[in-house]
Order: structure tokens, then C-alpha cells, then sequence
């Protein structure tokens, strides 16, 4: 079976008065329908990777990539009504944080039937909306759907957006930090929630976060990121065989409940993984 | 006798007809050159506890005491040569047009400090930053960079007590364990007390030998760190908390 995605030498810059400042340098990976995790630090290029997949690299950056294939199409190159049909319909992004990417003065169900309209469908939207709250559980979706974001709690307000994402059923999500602004508690409902629907579904899944942990535990696949590159690809269940420094360093690093590790090791940062 | 006493505190928010109640008679108590951890999860009142310790939130009952003695409302001068807090946020919590000389400077002048100069260096090398740092402004600085500044600027007073809200949360895992154990390192050399809100229970149970689990404005339960290790607790609350703690699981969490 030919992959869902597959990434080629993904490169993306910035520019500035130095010139150009490459953030991604050369990322390659190929995803089928499972749950891939990208992990690395602030200012490691994950999350540009995955917005870049979605044609969101900011206007001002330039991303450049070998080869860029969702399901055969070729995305470097694709047409703004290309791209309009493709996002939202077969893939799809959930963003960090409910409170910036809801719209602020339209109503969850205005919002999550906006979706469904634009993707055809306009007679059963408001159904087909409702479903969707229910699957994500949403205890109480009448309510929800005329609410407006502010009225919502930031796990609440997450769960509309992971409905409004998933509304269309794409083929693919992208997760950028979905549970990092959340409750521990909560956090683990939204990832069962993403699981259920990636098992049942047969989604393929990008999950992107700086916390190692949460990701060894939920994803089938990770990649660590380090200032631009892919340094280390491991089986999430492999995670303490990983080899790179980075990786261990970052795993050691940890407070850990059980354990007391006094001082913490800290990650000397090895010119050499730059390379 | 116990450095902190805090007794039934209350505090509510808001007014006529529509009134929060964020601490429901919260009580504890930390003796001196103790390490005592409050989590819990967003809106449960941890932060606030310490917010009502420094005078920045109302309170509308009970009663903090240092040293046996209640505080005075407004809290007075001598109230924060001995308490200190370090916020969350290292980008909102430093002024943005004010060098970090002038940043640690400012509560050496409210005091009344002598040997300005000497004691804005020493502060900075001891958080690590050295003496170079003086007259930068934060947006050259780093994010662990910038709380640093935070804790030296919460140091220069040589308080005896630092609150500390979610130190590390806005910091990535590898500045997080420098931060710790910069933490760690100054209480042992200065014999600090410290109270540290957190919600990652790995961190207050890295940081702190014991710790209260608040939920709702009331507290839940307190317990040791060896208790919370041997997974000794007696409610379901914390029980859950420490779950989700451990990464995620296919089977659901049990509810209480």
C-alpha cells in the first residue's frame, strides 16, 4: 500500500538581515494510517513542519521539499483551489489553542456548520454537526453548538475544535500541541477521543508535541526534532533504546514522580548534532 | 511554631448576584526550610493561595501568619524584604523597556539596600547568568534565561520564604531540569522556604517533601512525598491526578 504522505527533503527558510535562516533542514518521512509523533523543543521545527504539509507556511518564509505526496497529489505545486479543496476535506489541522483559533463572535455550531456546508452537505449540517459533538463527548451539544467560545472551558472549547477538524472525516489530521493547554485529566480524554477515531477511522495522524513522555505513550511512531532535523526516528514502544543523546537527554531531564534523581541531569548540547 | 500558618482563607471575586468563591477555607502550614508543593488542575485555586499570601488577591476570611504573627493588610515593607514570588510567565512578568540592571535594582531602592552595584552582580551569577547580563532587556534573553532574572530579582532582597507559581511551565523539559535544580541548589545554600504551585506532579514531587492537592478552592488532601511515591493516597481525586500523571492509557481512567 502506498503511503498517505510521504516527505522529501522539506526545507523551509526565513528570511533575514543575515539572509536566509533555514528552520526545517531537510526533513524526510512517510506516513500510513497511524499515529506519528513529532517531538523536539521550542524552535526545533516541528511545528512549521506540519503547516507546511497544509500550505501554511507564513508568506514570508519559502518551503522547498523534494517530493510532497498526499494520497498521489503532488502538493508543492498545487493551486490555491486545490489547496481549498484538499484542506478541510481530506486534511485538516488542530491548532494549540482553543482560545486563539475559534472564531471569538460566531457560535460553535455557526462554526462547525460552516464546515460541513462548504464540504457539501449544507441539508444534514446541523445533524451531522451535532453527531460530531456527541463523538467527541460533548455531554450537552445543544447547548455547546449555540454557544460561543468564551462561554466554553478551555477542554471544552479544544473538543469543538477537534469536532470542527473532524466534521468533514479527513484522511488526515495534523495535531500541533492539541492537549498542551489542558488539565492532565482532560488531556488524556481528548487523546482518547483522537485514538478512537484514528483506530476506527483509519485516519492518519500527526501528532505534534514537545513532551516526550506523552508522546511515547499515545503515538505507534516518533521522530525527534532538533534545530531542524529529523535526529532520531524510534518505535514510541522502543523509546528507552533510543540512541541519540538528544533523545536520552531529553527522556533523562524529567522529574519523575517515582525516583529521585538529585541533581537533574541537564542536556549538554553537542555542536555536533547541529550537523 | 511554623514559618507559614494559613487558616481557613477565603477569597471571593465579584460581586451582587454573581460571586466566585476561589478558596473555601484553605488551610496549611510549612515549617522553615521546608519545600511544600500545592497542585491541582486550572481554576482549582492553587495559584490563588499564593496570590492571597502576597496581598495580590482579596481576602475575604481567615487569617496568614509568618512567624506566629498575622500580616498586615496592605502587606508592609518588611512583609516582602521576608516573601517573594516568582510568576509563571517569564515574558509578562519582566517590563519590557526596563534593562535587567534596573529590573533587580528597583527593590534594592524601595528597601534601602547599600552596595547596589556589588549585590545586582552577585544576584546574577548566582542564578547562573553572570555579570555580562546587567544591561541587556529581556527580549534578548531566553525564556529560561528571563526566569532566571525572575528568581534573581525574587532573591535580592535575601527573603527567607519564595512562592513560587508553576516556575517552570512555560520553560521546554531540559531548561525546566536547569531551572529545578538551580532551585534546588539555592535553598540548600540559603536555607530558603518554599511554597511551589505546579500542575505537574512530577515536578512538585521532585521539588517538595510535602504537598497539598487542591480541587475546587478546598483542599483535597494533603501528603508526603514518600506517600504520593507509594501512590498512599486516600482519595480518588488525587489517585486520578496521578494516573493521567503517568501518560496515556487505552482503558479509561475510573471516575469517582
Amino acid at each position: 500500500m502506498s503511503p498517505l504522505l510521504s516527505v522529501e527533503n522539506l526545507r523551509i527558510s526565513f528570511p533575514s538581515r543575515q539572509g536566509p535562516v533555514e528552520v526545517v533542514r531537510g526533513v524526510s518521512f512517510t506516513l500510513g494510517r497511524e499515529r506519528l509523533g513529532i517531538v523536539g523543543e521550542s524552535g526545533s521545527g516541528k511545528s512549521q513542519t506540519g503547516r507546511a504539509i497544509l500550505g501554511l507556511t507564513p508568506v514570508s518564509g519559502k518551503a522547498t521539499a523534494d517530493r510532497l505526496e498526499f494520497d498521489g497529489i503532488d502538493l508543492r505545486n498545487a493551486t490555491p483551489a486545490k489547496w481549498r479543496s484538499l484542506r478541510g476535506a481530506r486534511m485538516s489541522m488542530v491548532m494549540q489553542d482553543p482560545k486563539f483559533s475559534l472564531n471569538p463572535v460566531m457560535t460553535i455550531g455557526k462554526q462547525l456548520m460552516e464546515a460541513v456546508k462548504l464540504h457539501g452537505g449544507a441539508s444534514e449540517a446541523r445533524d451531522k454537526s451535532v453527531a460530531m459533538l456527541e463523538a467527541v463527548q460533548i455531554r450537552d451539544p445543544g447547548r455547546v453548538m449555540a454557544a460561543y467560545p468564551h462561554e466554553l472551558s478551555g477542554g471544552m472549547g479544544q473538543r469543538a475544535m477537534i469536532a470542527m477538524m473532524l466534521v468533514t472525516e479527513p484522511d488526515l489530521l495534523i495535531a500541533d500541541e492539541p492537549t498542551s493547554a489542558l488539565d492532565v485529566t482532560v488531556q488524556i480524554e481528548v487523546l482518547r477521543i483522537l485514538d478512537r477515531l484514528v483506530s476506527e477511522r483509519g485516519m492518519g495522524l500527526i501528532f505534534i508535541s514537545h513532551d516526550l513522555e506523552l508522546v511515547s505513550t499515545f503515538c505507534d511512531r516518533v521522530l525527534v526534532m532538533y534545530a531542524g532535523r529529523v535526529v532520531e526516528e524510534l518505535d514510541a514502544a522502543k523509546m528507552n533504546e533510543a540512541k541519540h543523546p538528544y533523545t536520552r537527554g531529553l527522556l533523562g531531564c524529567l522529574p519523575k514522580i517515582v525516583g529521585d534523581v538529585r541533581p537533574l541531569p541537564v542536556l549538554a548540547r553537542d555542536a555536533a548534532w547541529l550537523e | 511554631m511554623a514559618l507559614i500558618d494559613i487558616e481557613n482563607l477565603e477569597v471571593t471575586f465579584g460581586s451582587r448576584g454573581h460571586v466566585v468563591h476561589a478558596l473555601r477555607g484553605v488551610s496549611l502550614s510549612v515549617e522553615e526550610g521546608e519545600s511544600f508543593g500545592i497542585v491541582g488542575e486550572s481554576g482549582s485555586g492553587k495559584s490563588t493561595v499564593l496570590r492571597a499570601a502576597c496581598g495580590l488577591a482579596p481576602v475575604s476570611g481567615g487569617r496568614i501568619l509568618i512567624d506566629g504573627v498575622p500580616v498586615a493588610t496592605p502587606r508592609d515593607a518588611a512583609f516582602y524584604r521576608r516573601v517573594q514570588m516568582v510568576f509563571q510567565d517569564p515574558y509578562a512578568s519582566l517590563h519590557p523597556r526596563h534593562t535587567i540592571d534596573r529590573v533587580l535594582s528597583e527593590p534594592l531602592a524601595i528597601h534601602g539596600f547599600d552596595r547596589r552595584e556589588a549585590r545586582v552582580e552577585q544576584a546574577l551569577v548566582e542564578v547562573g547568568l553572570g555579570a555580562g547580563f546587567r544591561f541587556r532587556y529581556p527580549h534578548q534573553l531566553s525564556g529560561g534565561q528571563r526566569q532566571r532574572v525572575a528568581i534573581a530579582r525574587a532573591l535580592i532582597l535575601e527573603p527567607k520564604v519564595i512562592l513560587l507559581d508553576e516556575p517552570t511551565s512555560a520553560l521546554d523539559a531540559s531548561i525546566q531540569a536547569e531551572v529545578l535544580n538551580l532551585l534546588d541548589r539555592l535553598r540548600a545554600e540559603r536555607g530558603l522556604t518554599y511554597v511551589l504551585v505546579s500542575h505537574d506532579l512530577a515536578v512538585v514531587s521532585h521539588m517538595c517533601e510535602r504537598l497539598m492537592v487542591m480541587q475546587n478552592g478546598q483542599v483535597v488532601e494533603q501528603l508526603t512525598r514518600q506517600a504520593l511515591q507509594d501512590h498512599a493516597t486516600t482519595k480518588d481525586y488525587t489517585r486520578n491526578l496521578l494516573t493521567a500523571s503517568e501518560g496515556f492509557t487505552r482503558s479509561p481512567v475510573p471516575h469517582s
